[in-house]
């Protein structure tokens, strides 16, 4: 190989990677506002769902699952709160899990629902399913335990997804909503201190 | 050099050559997402697309192409096509990107796809170099909806996520293994057929990603 060859190769690697990368960053330029702006859309309304009759819900703390930064949120109804919504991250098989839960005042579960996760699709993906999440309702911590055969008191896990499914109940519900009666029995005492 | 009218093209693609029968390559992939046909289909669907792109742009510039350095070239086309399709979807059509927004990153690692870069669209013309694409991803997405349709239906019971048999007859048909399973039982039965009615030689791949 000439030095001739080498500078005509080089340039061609170069002039061609550099449109790519040019392509590239002009789709990215264009996608990326609408992504953030359609993801924050996203949020609210599936917040509004978790607690349907809610006609306001704050954020009212944060908390940091696996290092994540999660919030938890107040739901208010007139000025009465009427239940808590928490985001909890659960490491899962192939990815850390993101999910929101929604409890009563006694935090007993309302209703549960995956927001993003990148598990094993045809079996991990099934924790979106309502089958599985329907199991959640009705649930307080001590219910959060999951096991393979059918149950009424605990979680029956998919089968073929145990991983994912107990990175869901436990790691991510059960510390969730153990971190949020923490959190606000902490605010409380705080408050009262005052 | 393999020229022919485009509809020859596009059967080559889905018989002779088909990816996962005939050529047995891309199949990790392949095999990863059958578990149900919704998956099967869309990620089949996903494939055609980059396919078709990718070979024409590479049969686009394909006179601007040093030979030496062409595979890093092909990867950056691939690459390329692949993060638009992502950031588009994500940002335009967030429902779809929902249920495959999961596979589309995956097609990166696609033999298939390197593989008629090289093979075909380098050597060939911007229309003749579609149709193979198009060829190349129908086949592909046939054998993806045949092993997904086993699939689904012995592991889940179900089809297209509505339930058929009640019940699940054979559970392992979704996990990992049973995808192999699958795969090995249709490949062999594909080429039977060939070898007993078309008096082929049948297929054993080498295998790939």
């Amino acid at each position: 190989m000439t030095t001739k060859d080498i500078v005509k190769v080089t340039l061609n690697l170069v002039v061609i990677y550099v449109i790519g990368g040019l392509i590239l960053a002009f789709v990215y330029a264009k996608a990326s506002p609408i992504m953030y702006v359609k993801q924050k859309e996203e949020k609210e309304r599936a917040l509004k769902k978790m607690i349907p009759e809610a006609d306001k819900i704050e954020v009212s703390g944060t908390w940091e699952p696996h290092g994540k930064h999660a919030e938890y949120y107040t739901a208010k109804k007139g000025n009465e709160e009427i239940g808590y919504i928490i985001q909890s991250f659960g490491k899962g098989y192939s990815s850390y899990i993101n999910m929101l839960a929604s409890v009563d005042k006694n935090f007993t579960l309302k209703k549960v629902s995956i927001l993003s996760h990148a598990e094993t699709p045809g079996l991990g993906d099934e924790i979106e399913k309502d089958y599985f999440l329907r199991q959640f309702n009705g649930k307080t911590l001590d219910n959060l335990v999951i096991v393979k055969e059918e149950t009424k008191d605990k979680i029956q896990a998919i089968s073929g997804a145990t991983i994912s499914s107990r990175a869901v109940t436990e790691d991510g519900l059960r510390s969730g909503v153990k971190a949020l009666r923490d959190k606000l029995s902490g605010e409380a005492k705080d408050a009262a201190g005052h | 050099m393999q020229q022919g009218t485009n509809w020859e093209l596009i059967k080559n693609g889905m018989f002779k050559e088909n990816t996962l029968f005939r050529m047995a390559i891309s199949l990790c992939p392949a095999i990863a997402v059958t578990a149900s046909m919704k998956n099967g289909i869309l990620m089949g669907v996903a494939v055609l697309f980059v396919q078709v792109m990718v070979n024409m742009t590479v049969s686009s510039i394909r006179q601007f192409i040093n030979p030496r350095i062409r595979l890093p070239i092909y990867m950056i086309v691939i690459a390329g096509w692949v993060s638009v399709i992502d950031m588009t979807m994500a940002a335009y059509a967030r429902e779809a990107y929902k249920q495959i927004g999961l596979y589309i990153q995956l097609i990166v690692a696609f033999a298939s796809i390197l593989a008629k870069a090289e093979s075909f669209a380098s050597k060939n013309k911007i229309v003749p170099s579609m149709m193979d694409g198009v060829g190349m991803g129908l086949g592909f997405l046939l054998a993806m909806i045949v092993i997904s349709f086993f699939r689904e239906l012995l592991g889940k019971g179900t089809l297209l996520g509505l339930d058929i048999a009640g019940g699940k007859p054979l559970l392992i048909m979704v996990l990992p293994a049973g995808g192999f399973f699958a795969f090995g039982l249709l490949m062999g039965f594909f080429n039977w057929i060939d070898i007993r009615f078309f008096g082929g030689k049948g297929a054993g791949g080498a295998g790939g990603h």
